[in-house]
């Protein structure tokens, strides 16, 4: 029982991480409708970044996370302007190929500048064990699943209270009504994938502190998004706050259970499996829109 | 859109369905095949001809992929895996039961298609989108699936494959290879001109273009759209394991999200066509081996990753292809291949 509740603690942690992943992807599809494969690279690329900041050129963490942002917002401005817009009414394949090819862009650049694996950010607390009850839980783990929670808070705050959030919300709904109403659907644009991005960057750092950088593991943090998403829904954010739990739970589990049969690895292909199994039942997510067509 | 040349006419129905039309037209295919037959195993190096081998392999699997893409619009990512299926299922035949390649290509083929049916199953409710996503899951899985395969597929060890043979004839140099790669290669590409003009193509173009208005028509697209899948996993297949025979011995790596995606690009490149898949296939290998002979000046210019320092300079390079190819070029260049031969068709008198 212990091991159980151990398992399922744990997995609800790093589920944290994955909701927050999942976030990003909603944001940028809830406004653009496009599915950003290019999120794996982006993770890790901005990771690589802080830490060529502030490892690498010794840049102060006060500088060097504005810096971040700041290149951020760079990214996601180049990425509207040279790539999104140009392909706005163009097929599925081109908006899934230009994403696609964004993050094989990223992903040589960082494969060129920052080769090998070997790289830590400077921890933020040191490796400690806490104790709840008769469980033992990491420091880190507790500390990531905090830092998600509160962005998560502040995002759907952003989203909700705020005048931008409302002009985001219109555009999700509508592209043309939003923009008779005098929203800047472009500046939207840039603005969902700014927030994406920057929690793109989040969770690598975050996942960093367990992990070390190196690129495959930031990746694939990324792409569990992916199978959030797709859980919960493409256009849900509730969606992928459950959907990030239960891809935890459903990972911790099938390592704890399945691994001794299988020799190892059965967390990377878990998700996957239930994935499968809910879009068979529900094709689209638990909470996504069932869209109604007419020819 | 069909431009013929001045005083063409059919007469009768043999005419009408034929494939090559003019005198013309079969002097250039004559031309075409005695080059690729001939000519180039004559005159090319071993290493060109290995080059060349690999096209033609490439060639059958992206015409797979073609079919379900620019022919069915559906979007399908794993198509590497459903060559690792082949692949494997060649290979494991080969070395477990020491069948020959013409009982196990076939057999190979056919269980790549199969798992491309299952895998296409979903899509009798979702389509788009999700779709892509039940190919993406479906390569995560199968390739696990092998990884984990124990004894039966070697998973990190690699599975080694017999060599082709015909009676005592084997198939074990690049210009012997050559001849069986490109021959199935000009099979395919000739069995998918046809394929396509069947009553299975035309139904695929219509679900492509909508497939609401598709099934008003009376198609059934469900059934379209896994037949879809099914020929396309089953070239997959075929490519497959004409890879795992040439090279030797067959491994994981050798089929990567990478690959697919490397696939997908090569389509984006040509553009929705049968021409336009070859093309692809071919500007993206020949952009493969002028990097390759970069590679000593990328080294020098990245020291800190000298080993990895050309896959890397690789990737950028794709990425930033493909982007300007969905910017600039979105049609690809089998379009710019036709514009081409429209103003020699039209010539001089260009209306």
């Amino acid at each position: 029982m212990n091991f159980f509740l151990e398992i399922l603690l744990n997995g609800l942690l790093s589920g944290g991480v994955y909701a927050l992943m999942g976030l990003a992807l909603v944001i940028i599809y809830k406004s653009s409708s496009i599915f950003n494969f290019a999120h794996g690279s982006l993770v890790a690329f901005t990771t690589f970044l802080l830490w060529q900041l502030i490892v690498g050129w010794h840049v102060p963490i006060w500088l060097a996370v504005p810096l971040l942002v700041a290149f951020t917002f760079l990214v996601s401005y180049l990425v509207q302007r040279l790539v999104l817009q140009p392909l706005i009414g163009q097929s599925l394949m081109s908006a899934i190929m230009a994403t696609i090819a964004l993050g094989e862009f990223l992903h040589g650049a960082a494969v060129l500048f920052w080769p090998g694996p070997g790289r830590m950010l400077p921890p933020f607390i040191g490796a400690s064990r806490v104790r709840i009850g008769s469980i033992a839980v990491s420091g880190e783990a507790l500390l990531n699943f905090a830092v998600c929670s509160v962005c998560f808070a502040v995002f759907l705050a952003f989203f909700h209270k705020t005048r931008f959030g409302l002009a985001m919300r219109g555009t999700a709904e509508d592209h043309m009504l939003a923009e008779s109403e005098g929203v800047s659907v472009s500046r939207v644009f840039i603005v969902s994938w700014f927030v994406a991005i920057l929690i793109a960057a989040v969770g690598g750092i975050l996942m960093s502190s367990l992990f070390g950088i190196s690129f495959e593991p930031l990746h694939g943090l990324g792409m569990k998004g992916l199978a959030v998403v797709i859980f919960g829904g493409l256009e849900s954010i509730v969606g992928a706050m459950i959907g990030g739990l239960v891809i935890g739970v459903v990972e911790s589990l099938s390592s704890g259970y399945f691994d001794p049969y299988v020799g190892g690895g059965s967390a990377e292909v878990a998700p996957y499996i239930v994935l499968l199994v809910a879009l068979l039942f529900r094709p689209y997510g638990l909470f996504g829109y069932q869209r109604i067509e007419r020819v | 859109m069909l431009r013929r040349p001045c005083g063409t006419f059919d007469e009768n129905y043999v005419q009408d369905s034929a494939l090559v039309r003019t005198r013309f037209r079969w002097t250039l295919l004559a031309l075409l095949l005695a080059g690729l037959f001939i000519a180039f195993p004559w005159l090319a190096s071993n290493y060109l001809l290995d080059v060349m081998t690999n096209i033609a392999i490439t060639v059958i699997a992206v015409l797979g992929l073609q079919i379900v893409i620019g022919f069915t619009g559906q979007i399908s990512l794993g198509h590497a895996a459903f060559m690792a299926a082949g692949a494997y299922a060649s290979g494991m035949i080969s070395y477990h039961l020491g069948w020959s390649f013409w009982i196990s290509m076939p057999l190979a083929a056919l269980s790549s298609g199969l798992l491309g049916l299952i895998v296409a199953i979903p899509a009798l409710r979702i389509r788009g989108f999700y779709i892509a996503v039940t190919t993406l899951v479906a390569h995560f899985i199968i390739m696990w699936g092998i990884l984990h395969g124990g004894n039966v597929t070697m998973g990190l060890v690699g599975l080694s494959a017999d060599d082709v043979r015909i009676g005592s004839f084997a198939l074990d140099n690049e210009r012997r290879f050559y001849y069986l790669a490109m021959t199935l290669a000009v099979l395919t590409v000739f069995l998918t001109t046809n394929l396509m003009r069947t009553r299975i193509g035309r139904a695929m173009l219509a679900v492509r273009d909508n497939d609401l208005a598709a099934s008003f028509m009376g198609i059934n697209v469900f059934r379209t759209k896994i037949t879809a899948f099914f020929l396309s996993s089953l070239y997959a297949g075929v490519a497959g394991a004409l890879m795992a025979h040439y090279q030797g011995i067959i491994t994981v790596e050798q089929f990567t999200l990478m690959d697919s995606i490397w696939m997908l690009g090569m389509i984006i490149i040509g553009g929705p066509s049968i021409i336009g898949a070859v093309f692809g296939v071919f500007f993206m290998k020949i952009l493969h081996q002028i990097i390759l002979l970069l590679a000593p000046w990328i080294g020098g210019l990245f020291p800190l990753v000298a080993g990895t320092a050309v896959a890397g300079f690789m990737q950028l390079f794709f990425g930033a292809v493909i982007i300007w190819f969905l910017v600039f070029e979105p049609r690809g260049l089998a379009h710019r291949w036709q514009i081409i031969l429209s103003i020699f068709r039209l010539w001089p008198f260009p209306h």
